[in-house]
């Protein structure tokens, strides 16, 4: 099945930053996402991991156009979305839902669950009438998991998961094809996070959604992800199958990413072997030349400050592909008059 | 827990759009859309309720609140008792505001006229009764003014920011640094005295304070997450600015208007005193109060009443409005209610 | 050597929803050079926990109750400025959000020489090189340039190291962290945890890592303590307990966890076991078993109405002790 529903090409969001301080106010780009191609699969779960920063945020945010990319296309079903007017793209957003990380901030305190629920159906015209649109949400509360009941309340009197199924309710009235989870569990206890984890993989299923799973925890994202993309500084540097990419990972980040995710098993911990890297994150307005992770890179070699990789086929799974140049140097020569040389 | 229950069932679904294949495809399982996951029930059924309790709608919530705040609570009493007096004015009034009787002239306070006499042998207590509707219909009208010009562009420059903001700040700017009563001076010289032309012109002295806090209200609502997720369920602009941010941003708004009617009445007596507000023979607080600037040594009854009127109003105004303040902050929300966030 | 004991730490907060039970009979040892981990979600009292035992609650809304022997020097009767003394030298203290722990105003090299001196007679030379020393020693690139800078020119994780630095600058004789690395990267964590355990073999350190994260207890710690509504529900050594877990919470608590260790059979992943609804308000605690509200095993008549003591449990195997506070104790090897 390789029905693409949400492809991204060449995307870009730059930013412009002004130097902190006084004296030193020169203006920088910061580039949170810089340069992505990426092709989401009709129901498909695509995890989208990388650590803060990285720009896998932005990212989603730019898919569904809520930041406007500085540069590429994005098409959703074939529509190009980048280049929608305003109203179009309003439109275009029934068929898109997005849950936030934050489900205290998410919902307006002066809105009752219904109200907020319904939203969407008001917007869009949908369920037409008062006593239709109480019944449609009723049934979407009854989907996340909420007592129908619970309508008239107002957010302050949930709890954090229940609140995550009230934002998650008022994605899918639209009843979208898309749904974009940006940290959906990061704030929910342990316990918690499962519930909605369930709820989200049993959801996908029973609605055939395509699901983009934004997180920085690793283990959600191998639990729920039928692939897994890996972000470093605004790229994509690794993506495959969630079983390949999780036991196999081919590219140097997403190996020490993955060692250091902590497993609940004493002894595995114990004997497992930590790739601990060296050093910070460059930040996304001074980003190094050639392959952005060479400053980190325990493999560094030759090629890697001056050839800016591509992502190529790596590893025995197919579709597995990783940009990096250990697996043969592939990618664009950087030229040295514009390429920001941080050293190493 | 007694909210209405919308009856849970099996709903004809909205027919699958044309434009989405997948959906469509999906559609023929309506029972996916409308029935509860699996989890769910064992869910909201093995615990025992987590017991949410069931919160009061929040205004009731504000004014019981308000009720607890002593100072505020009398203030808020007395300000409804003035309104009803300037409302019933004509009924509560003695006499008429202008009945002269030059036998009268000048007598102190007694049964019959409770707040004395004045030159000119009218009821004082009938004339502060009548001043009453005129100094608050004037306070009003040039907060309303001021309140929705003013909010509006706060409104306008806070959520849209870049031009917009520069534009309509600017102005404010412009606006704010003239001297508060030699613009109204100013705007009196041109249109000329009178009740109207007073509001205006406190009105438009009061437009930048409005912008301003409105715009640094709106800033900070701006960017919450669910302005956020309005948009991205497909939410207009109109929408959003109605609906979640002009929400949000009122309780600061709300506080600057009952601070503002204090200025606005202060205000009025003023312009009145010097002659540019409500002219003679009309009954104003502050016409009254320059009318019996010149007997104050006299017969002290004609400046003290209406000048007692106006110190009580303007402080009502203001302890509410800092009642108001406390109730309608957040944090002083939690720290008095107990609430959770 | 026993550097801490607490015995029946109990904390009361009066909220204006009523007397609120926050930990209701904590008992646990930190020996040197050891770790303990108490585990819990949000609510469960774990934080609070470690903070009555600094004196850091405040003092009008809460009661504290117990004993906590820091070399046998009962914390909880202190005199405050014999407690003050003790936190710099005998405890170090690291919090979640390395910002709230360090002054925005003030450079990194004034608030750790600050720290340095107000626990003995050093210069003021001397303290700035010791600050230096100790930069350096967290692992922070370039220590000397990093004294002059202010908190906000740094990212988290050397933040968080700073603080670190801070906790570490009397040499404490036990370090409490109170999920230290909760807001940070992964592969930062990895950088923090490492430090700790390295500066734990160097200096002999006794550390109370408070986390909800079971991952990072089963890589950092010697014991676990599971906390649950105030109270400990279950402790041991840390193979015993995740390995083999006697209390149903413990048990739902890793079924909850997504693994990373042991997933897919080929492609299909089980769907997670879950913990139905919320933990139990403080303020209003079940009379019996505080896990009873949503336990799927409640096997015993007792369990909704009689507390069950911490017992040991029955194939209890370790040097340590074993124990579950439950009716319905199994051995169930993890599945």
């Amino acid at each position: 099945m390789d029905d693409v529903l949400v492809s991204a090409r060449g995307l870009e969001v730059h930013f412009p930053v002004r130097a902190k301080g006084v004296g030193r106010r020169t203006a920088g780009v910061l580039r949170a996402v810089d340069g992505v191609d990426l092709d989401i699969r009709r129901g498909e779960t695509l995890g989208l991991v990388g650590e803060s920063g990285c720009g896998k945020s932005t990212l989603g945010n730019a898919l569904l156009r809520l930041v406007p990319p500085t540069g590429g296309t994005v098409t959703f079903d074939g529509i190009d979305v980048t280049s929608l007017d305003r109203r179009r793209m309003r439109q275009l957003r029934r068929r898109a839902g997005m849950v936030f990380q934050d489900p205290f901030a998410s919902l307006d305190p002066r809105r009752t669950v219904a109200q907020t629920v319904s939203e969407p159906l008001e917007v869009h015209g949908l369920h037409g009438g008062r006593r239709e649109r109480a019944q449609r949400v009723g049934e979407l509360l009854e989907l996340v998991g909420l007592d129908p009941a619970v309508a008239g309340r107002y957010p302050h009197e949930f709890s954090g998961g229940q609140r995550q199924r009230v934002g998650i309710a008022r994605a899918l009235a639209g009843e979208p094809d898309f749904l974009v989870c940006d940290e959906a569990i990061a704030s929910l206890d342990v316990s918690v996070q499962a519930q909605v984890l369930n709820l989200l993989r049993r959801l996908q299923r029973r609605l055939g959604l395509t699901l983009l799973f934004i997180s920085h925890d690793l283990s959600a994202v191998r639990h729920i992800s039928d692939r897994i993309a890996v972000m470093y500084l605004g790229r994509i540097v690794e993506i495959g199958p969630a079983s390949a990419v999780g036991a196999e990972p081919q590219m140097p980040y997403t190996q020490a990413l993955l060692s250091a995710v902590p497993v609940p098993h004493p002894a595995l911990e114990r004997s497992r072997r930590r790739i601990v890297l060296g050093g910070d994150v460059p930040s996304p307005a001074n980003v190094p030349s050639g392959c952005r992770f060479r400053t980190r890179c325990p493999y560094v070699f030759e090629p890697c400050p001056d050839v800016d990789p591509a992502l190529q086929p790596v590893g025995a799974a197919p579709d597995h592909v990783a940009a990096c140049h250990l697996h043969g140097v592939v990618g664009t020569p950087v030229r040295h008059d514009e390429g920001v040389d941080v050293g190493s | 827990m007694s909210a209405a229950a919308p009856t849970p069932g099996p709903a004809p679904r909205s027919p699958a759009e044309p434009d989405a294949p997948a959906r469509s495809s999906a559609a023929p399982d309506a029972t996916a859309w409308s029935s509860a996951a699996p989890d769910a029930t064992a869910w909201s059924s093995a615990a025992p309720a987590p017991a949410p309790r069931r919160a009061r709608p929040r205004w009731q919530e504000t004014l019981g609140l308000l009720a607890r705040n002593p100072s505020a609570a009398v203030s808020a009493v007395l300000l409804l008792l003035l309104v009803l007096v300037a409302v019933f004015d004509e009924t509560l009034a003695p006499s008429g505001p202008n009945e002269i009787s030059v036998a009268d002239r000048l007598q102190s306070p007694s049964l019959e006229h409770p707040f004395g006499t004045d030159d000119l042998g009218r009821d004082i207590f009938s004339r502060v009764i009548l001043g009453a509707g005129v100094s608050l219909r004037v306070g009003f009208l040039a907060v309303a003014f001021a309140l929705v010009v003013g909010s509006l562009a706060g409104l306008l420059a806070g959520f849209y920011g870049r031009w917009v903001d520069d534009v309509l700040m600017r102005a404010m700017d412009v606006l704010f640094a003239f001297p508060a009563v030699l613009l109204a001076i100013a705007v009196l010289a041109v249109r000329g005295p009178g009740a109207g032309n007073t509001a205006l012109a406190i009105g438009i002295v009061y437009i930048p304070v409005f912008a301003r806090v409105t715009r640094a209200s709106v800033l900070g609502v701006r960017e919450e997450v669910y302005v956020r997720a309005s948009r991205s369920v497909g939410a207009s602009d109109l929408r959003l600015l109605t609906r979640h941010v002009l929400p949000n941003a009122a309780p600061p708004i709300i506080v600057q208007t009952s601070i503002s009617l204090a200025f606005a009445v202060l205000a009025e007596a003023a312009l009145s005193f010097l002659g540019l507000g409500t002219q003679p023979p009309n009954p104003a607080w502050g016409l009254m109060l320059a009318e019996g600037r010149g007997y104050i040594d006299l017969a002290w009854w004609l400046a003290f009443f209406p000048g007692m009127a106006i110190f009580l109003t303007v402080l009502c105004f203001n302890l509410l409005g800092d009642g108001l303040r406390d109730v309608l902050d957040p944090r002083q929300r939690t720290l008095m209610s107990g609430g959770g966030r | 050597m026993t550097l801490l004991e607490v015995e029946d730490l109990r904390v009361r907060l009066r909220t204006p929803r009523g007397p609120a039970a926050v930990v209701n009979g904590l008992s646990y040892s930190v020996g040197e050079g050891e770790t303990v981990a108490v585990v819990g979600e949000s609510g469960s009292g774990k934080s609070v926990s470690v903070l009555a035992l600094l004196g850091l609650l405040p003092a009008r809304s809460a009661t504290v109750t117990g004993r906590a022997l820091l070399h046998g020097e009962d914390l909880l009767t202190m005199p405050p400025e014999r407690l003050r003394q003790v936190r710099g030298p005998g405890i170090g203290m690291v919090f979640q959000d390395p910002m709230t722990s360090l002054n925005p105003v003030l450079t990194i090299g004034r608030q750790l020489v600050e720290g340095i001196r107000a626990h003995g007679e050093v210069s003021k030379a001397d303290a700035r090189r010791r600050a230096a020393e100790l930069l350096g020693e967290v692992g922070l690139p370039d220590p000397r340039g990093t004294l002059d800078r202010y908190p906000h020119e740094l990212s988290g994780g050397m933040r968080q190291r700073v603080v670190i630095a801070i906790a570490l600058s009397n040499s404490p004789s036990l370090l409490i962290a109170d999920e230290a690395t909760t807001a940070l990267d992964v592969t930062v964590q990895a950088q923090i945890i490492d430090l700790v355990e390295r500066l734990q073999a160097d200096h002999g350190t006794g550390v109370v890592w408070i986390t909800h994260d079971l991952g990072v207890v089963a890589g950092i710690a010697d014991r676990v303590l599971v906390m649950y509504g105030g109270r400990c529900v279950e402790d041991g050594t840390v193979d015993d307990v995740l390995e083999h877990p006697a209390h149903p919470y413990t048990r739902g608590l890793l079924g909850a966890l997504p693994d990373l260790a042991a997933p897919a059979v080929d492609g299909e992943v089980p769907d997670l076991t879950t913990v139905p609804g919320v933990p139990p308000a403080p303020t209003d605690l079940p009379p019996g078993c505080v896990f009873w509200p949503r336990c799927p095993v409640r096997s015993d008549p007792r369990c909704e109405t009689q507390q069950p003591p911490l017992a040991v449990v029955a194939a209890s195997t370790g040097v340590l002790p074993h124990r579950a506070a439950t009716w319905c104790a199994e051995e169930a090897p993890r599945g």
